[in-house]
């Protein structure tokens, strides 16, 4: 601690980031909360409406229900791409000898690139008519009865809004993962060796467990990106066909700015936040609870 | 005989690796390629296929089709003004909050931490309705503030977390030769925390290079457009596209990051993982 501290300075230190941080952030958090208790198109006076706008969004809103489905979904492939790539191919990077720098880097390249390249880029990956990477692959693998135009197939189009987005944050979480499998001590996993254990053992028993927090860390992380994820799903399909790629915030997206239906905006965007502090709990509870076990 | 098992574990092991890292930045190798590759051998060849002849047409059709340059010269004022922003901002709230101190710093502390776990999306609303009302819709501005309001609290607490392990010692000194806060700060603090400052710097340079929601809510008219908004006017009417024409754009506007990237991977890789292991 300083000697010569003021009440002064620190709210010189302090006030500047506290306004930028309470109008960008925590103001509309309240306008939000206010506004989902209206009814309000912008233009005619505000009605107050009480909870109806979460009694439609919860009770008779069937889009939600269908949009809420799919971002389980989203989240799910987000997750095991991510993570679960992650830990695979983290695990095999712990082995090799040479290149590591050089495969961390290349594989991290896709995390710079904006999310509007990225969607034309699978654009033309998933494109039937020219035939795009996907389709051609099938082809050349002898599977050309499963080619497709896989953003405008209901039942395949949300597996393909959300595999670009795993694509690209998987290196960052590999990343991660192999730092945390790195600082395993190497003494551990070779008495474990001379017991006899198995390379799988080793894995199950000694390095999964050593790496739980960090595994919380990014479950958490890559959790709350996959639930606040729009811009791949916007840009590629804008929720379409019908609501079959239509996540939660994309919903939102089109709630608030093309029907301008603000205060149901605001609502849906209240869940999102809900959404994301349940996800978080619910982590930290279910690996807590491995933990005492 | 266990040595060469061993033996053929590294080596498949290694084959496993090439071909995943192949197949994860195969897509951007064939990016820059096709916009190479003249329009009509990509229309009318094997995706796979390396290109016939190779071509700068592309990119001069992107720079006349779009607005590229005044694209980039956005994306660069945004670029700047919210990293200034989070670099100063931060660290002025960890100083007061680590070196500083005060008796609500718990509570001031946990004010911050919301931000980190709160999505954009409860803010755009709002944002939008407050903008209307005092003139900020469709400003540089209006990417900016929440661009470096969201990214504060990281920023806040990379800062901390290095604050935290200088010796008070280094302060006492300085203190007792009578400098006060301020040039204690400007002397001592600013120059220590410069590692922090390109780490912060980079890492939130890729989110606010490539933000997309931001802009495409607050921005409308075309002399304000970032990069990602630019790009999406390669879309034509009708969802005519000229393919090979907007990768060579796509091509443009990725490479600036990807450079620096490639040149300065070592921190920004750190800088990731220590703000998300600690995170």
């Amino acid at each position: 601690m300083l000697p010569h501290r003021s009440r002064v300075a620190v709210l010189v230190f302090l006030l500047p980031p506290l306004l930028l941080y309470g109008v960008a952030v925590l103001l509309p958090i309240l306008q939000s909360l206010g506004l989902s208790l209206f009814r309000w198109d912008g233009i005619t006076p505000m009605e107050f409406v009480g909870l109806d706008n979460y009694v439609r969004m919860l009770g008779r809103d069937d889009v939600f229900w269908q949009a809420f489905a799919n971002t389980l979904g989203y989240l799910a492939i987000c997750l095991v791409l991510q993570l679960g790539g992650a830990l695979v191919v983290a695990s095999l990077l712990v082995a090799l000898r040479r290149g590591r720098e050089l495969i961390k880097t290349l594989y991290l390249l896709p995390a710079v690139i904006s999310t509007v390249a990225i969607a034309f880029l699978f654009r033309q990956i998933y494109s039937l008519d020219p035939v795009g990477l996907l389709n051609q692959a099938l082809d050349m693998v002898g599977l050309d009865g499963l080619q497709q135009a896989w953003l405008s197939n209901v039942s395949t189009v949300l597996v393909a809004v959300s595999v670009p987005e795993g694509w690209r944050f998987t290196g960052l979480y590999m990343l991660i993962i192999y730092a945390a499998l790195m600082a395993v001590p190497a003494e551990l996993e070779e008495a474990a060796r001379l017991d006899g254990a198995s390379r799988w053992q080793v894995f199950t028993k000694i390095r999964f467990p050593y790496i739980r927090p960090v595994w919380v860390t990014t479950a958490i992380m890559a959790t709350t990106y996959a639930l606040r994820g729009f811009d791949i799903p916007y840009l590629l399909t804008n929720g379409g066909p019908g609501q079959a790629s239509e996540l939660v915030t994309t919903y939102m997206y089109k709630s608030a700015f093309s029907h301008t239906d603000y205060g149901y905006a605001s609502a849906i965007s209240v869940f999102i936040v809900v959404e994301c502090l349940v996800a978080v709990g619910l982590i930290i509870a279910l690996l807590r609870r491995k933990e005492n076990a | 005989m266990r040595r060469e098992r061993l033996d053929v574990h590294r080596s498949l092991n290694g084959v496993f690796v090439g071909l995943i890292v192949v197949a994860q930045v195969y897509p951007l190798a064939w990016l820059f390629l096709t916009a190479l590759r003249p329009e009509q051998d990509f229309a009318s060849s094997n995706p796979f296929s390396l290109p016939g002849a190779l071509t700068l047409d592309n990119f001069a059709r992107a720079f006349e089709t779009g607005n590229l340059g005044l694209n980039i010269l956005n994306s660069l004022v945004v670029t700047f003004g919210a990293n200034l922003l989070i670099v100063a901002l931060g660290m002025m709230a960890a100083y007061a909050l680590e070196v500083l101190g005060f008796r609500l710093r718990g509570f001031v502390r946990g004010l911050f931490l919301i931000g980190i776990i709160v999505p954009v999306q409860i803010a755009l609303v709002p944002l939008f309705i407050d903008y209307a009302a005092v003139g900020l819709l469709d400003t540089y501005g209006s990417m900016i503030i929440p661009l470096a309001g969201f990214a504060l609290p990281m920023s806040i607490y990379l800062f901390s977390s290095f604050y935290h392990y200088i010796p008070p010692e280094t302060y006492e000194a300085a203190s007792l030769d009578g400098a006060g806060p301020y040039r204690i700060f400007g002397q001592i603090t600013l120059p220590l925390s410069l590692n922090t400052i390109v780490t912060i710097v980079l890492v939130n340079s890729i989110f606010i290079w490539n933000d997309f929601i931001f802009a495409n809510t607050f921005v409308l008219s075309d002399g304000l457009k970032t990069i990602p908004l630019g790009l999406q006017n390669y879309i034509g009417a009708m969802g005519n596209v000229d393919w090979t024409a907007t990768f060579a754009a796509v091509c443009v506007t990725i490479t600036p990051l990807m450079l620096v990237f490639l040149v300065l991977n070592k921190a920004m890789i750190q800088g990731l993982e220590s703000g998300a292991a600690k995170g």
